[in-house]
């Protein structure tokens, strides 16, 4: 008997010496992706309240070095930059309220049976494949009188097909033919069961899609380029791209933040205030969509599970 | 005569599901305005499009744009760009969310795991343009931080954003850095269907960790791992116009330059705007993509019965 049990514990012990060993291996790993994936958004908190000396000499590198705020303050004074602040909040909320009812009602009508619906479905999943190019697009848009418009900002981009198959497949299983049914013997026509029996029971598809459709426009900045003229009705993100994104990142950032300077001296502090007003930017451009995805993570993750299952 | 027979009922169908078709009606109008109207202007491919004139009014000139296109100096540059940027991106960013997905799941402690879910996800939600600002702050030759650490070991500033053999490099280091842990989650949910009895099983035959993920892990993720690949490479000849446009400079132009940045600059940046030979591109690379997402398509559907649709 104890012969039997004394190899049986030496290869237990060795088993989870080798499974230690492969604990331990993975903790390192698992140090040195966070360590890559975090750094860089700590050092662009902490140099944000830093000051602009000692990030340009590399100072700031684990923690803030002499705290100070002159980096919101800059951002906040500029008019310019709150001004398409707010121009991104009423696209967003616009555009993805829009987006939502639109998509809502067309994934609701999918999972029906009707005549005509393979049609439908392949004018919707089509697009997904083919369409007429930028330049085609950008003609229309400009002859329908919509270039240069905050109605374009918000009606752009409204449905997603791939967004619209994701609710579809969450609408089809969670509700089940026989409630349908139930509710035209009660005699409930397809309005009023959407209403008052879809929706309310969509709370999670609507929370994933609202996240989709809300962090895709708040992000987007390539729509304006192309679409807005009048600085006044441009986004957030396509002026950051002034701002942050061009090679000639100092000089033109220096042009952008003394903007309203009205001396030299105005002017030098107002250059010296924009080396950390890049760094505040970042932060409150970025936090709205990241805090969002941190209060909905959980939906989030169920959301491409869905979309997983098979558009 | 079924035929005879069906018609009424046919009009009867779409009669008491009148709903169905209001309901959707606003899909309808926004693909039919932003997606399909567009097509007829496809025309222009074929005129030479002036902005006074219209669509309609604009002369004809047959394949002209094409022909000059495959005849540019630029042709296979941007055929080359844009498909080795998605080619080296697909092969190098692919296998490392399957990496990480296997070593998460290995994780005992349910609070480090989901702290660690949770931060791996945030940088897709970072916007292109401030993900491309981060690059030109942290590579700046004067006072970026990766400058910094370079000079301070004793080398010389590099010019990061302005030379051509750091763009692919630099483009595909940030897609992973934003995308390689959100590509996690399908395959964590791959593994999380994995039944603990087989775990288990493999822990009294004696399987080491390492063993249990070569033989239960990897092989549950194969076949999805094996779809997303071939659904992925009928994407090769995409370009993602967004990030690409941020990078580009004068200096990195020789491989910064791909199909979808080049018709926008042609078409609507440049000097004067040539609508038509841009858009002319346009319908070639559409094409292109249209044809490789069938074929991938039909490969998967072979091989699996997965399919886009």
């Amino acid at each position: 008997m104890s012969m039997k049990i004394a190899p049986n514990q030496s290869i237990r012990i060795k088993k989870t010496k080798a499974d230690r060993i492969f604990d331990i291996v993975n903790m390192i790993i698992w140090v040195i992706i966070l360590f890559i994936i975090l750094y860089p958004l700590w050092l662009i908190i902490i140099a944000s309240v830093s000051d602009p000396d000692a990030v340009v000499q590399g100072e700031v590198l684990i923690y803030p070095v002499d705290f100070s705020v002159m980096g919101y303050e800059a951002v906040f004074e500029h008019k310019e930059l709150w001004n398409s602040y707010l121009n991104s909040i009423i696209y967003t909320v616009g555009g993805t309220a829009l987006s939502l009812i639109v998509t809502m009602c067309a994934a609701y009508a999918l999972t029906r049976n009707f005549a005509g619906k393979k049609i439908f479905n392949f004018i919707f999943v089509f697009t997904m494949f083919f369409n007429g190019g930028l330049i085609p697009t950008f003609l229309l848009m400009r002859d329908l009188g919509l270039y240069n418009t905050r109605f374009l900002m918000v009606a752009i981009n409204c449905v997603s097909v791939w967004n619209l198959m994701v609710a579809r497949t969450y609408l089809k299983i969670n509700l089940p033919n026989e409630l349908y049914e139930a509710a035209v013997l009660d005699g409930s026509s397809h309005f009023r069961f959407f209403l008052s029996i879809v929706l309310p029971l969509s709370g999670t598809i609507i929370a994933v899609l609202t996240v989709y459709y809300g962090v895709e426009r708040w992000n987007d900045y390539f729509t304006a380029l192309v679409y807005i003229r009048d600085r006044a009705k441009l986004p957030l993100q396509t002026i950051l791209r002034e701002v942050l994104a061009t090679l000639q990142t100092s000089t033109s950032t220096d042009a952008f933040f003394s903007a309203y300077a009205t001396d030299t001296a105005g002017m030098t502090e107002a250059i010296r205030k924009a080396q950390v007003a890049k760094y505040c930017c970042i932060v409150i451009s970025t936090a709205p969509a990241v805090v969002l995805y941190i209060f909905m993570q959980n939906y989030f993750v169920k959301g491409v599970m869905i979309g997983s299952l098979k558009g | 005569m079924p035929a005879a027979g069906y018609r009424p009922n046919l009009r009867r169908r779409i009669i008491n599901d009148w709903q169905i078709y209001v309901l959707l009606l606003p899909a309808v109008i926004y693909f039919f305005v932003y997606t399909y109207l567009p097509m007829y202007g496809l025309q222009i491919v074929f005129k030479d499009y002036k902005f006074v004139k219209g669509i309609l009014g604009s002369e004809w000139v047959g394949f002209k744009h094409f022909e000059d296109f495959f005849n540019a100096y630029y042709f296979w540059r941007l055929i080359k760009n844009t498909f080795l940027l998605n080619f080296l991106n697909l092969i190098i960013a692919f296998p490392i969310p399957i990496v990480m997905a296997i070593l998460l799941n290995q994780f005992e402690h349910k609070g480090y795991k989901k702290f660690t879910q949770t931060a791996i996800y945030i940088p897709h939600f970072i916007s292109t343009t401030v993900m491309v600002g981060i690059l030109y702050l942290f590579l700046s030759p004067e006072n970026g931080i990766i400058n910094y650490f370079i000079e301070k070991l004793g080398g010389k500033a590099v010019h990061f954003m302005i030379l051509s053999q750091w763009f692919r490099p630099l483009y595909i280091a940030t897609e992973i850095w934003q995308h390689a842990g959100w590509n996690t989650i399908l395959f964590i949910a791959a593994l999380a269907g994995v039944s603990p009895e087989i775990y288990e099983a493999a822990t009294i035959d004696g399987a080491t960790k390492r063993q249990k993920i070569w033989h239960i892990d990897i092989a549950h993720i194969m076949p999805i791992a094996i779809m997303l690949l071939i659904l992925n490479s009928g994407r090769l000849m995409f370009s993602n116009v967004d990030k690409t446009l941020l990078m580009q400079t004068s200096g990195n132009i020789s491989t910064s330059d791909i199909l979808g940045l080049y018709v926008y600059k042609v078409g609507l940046a440049g000097s004067p705007p040539q609508p038509s030979y841009a858009a002319a591109i346009g319908l070639f690379t559409n094409v292109i993509n249209f044809v490789m997402i069938l074929s991938v398509n039909f490969v998967s559907k072979k091989l699996s019965d997965t399919s886009l649709f």
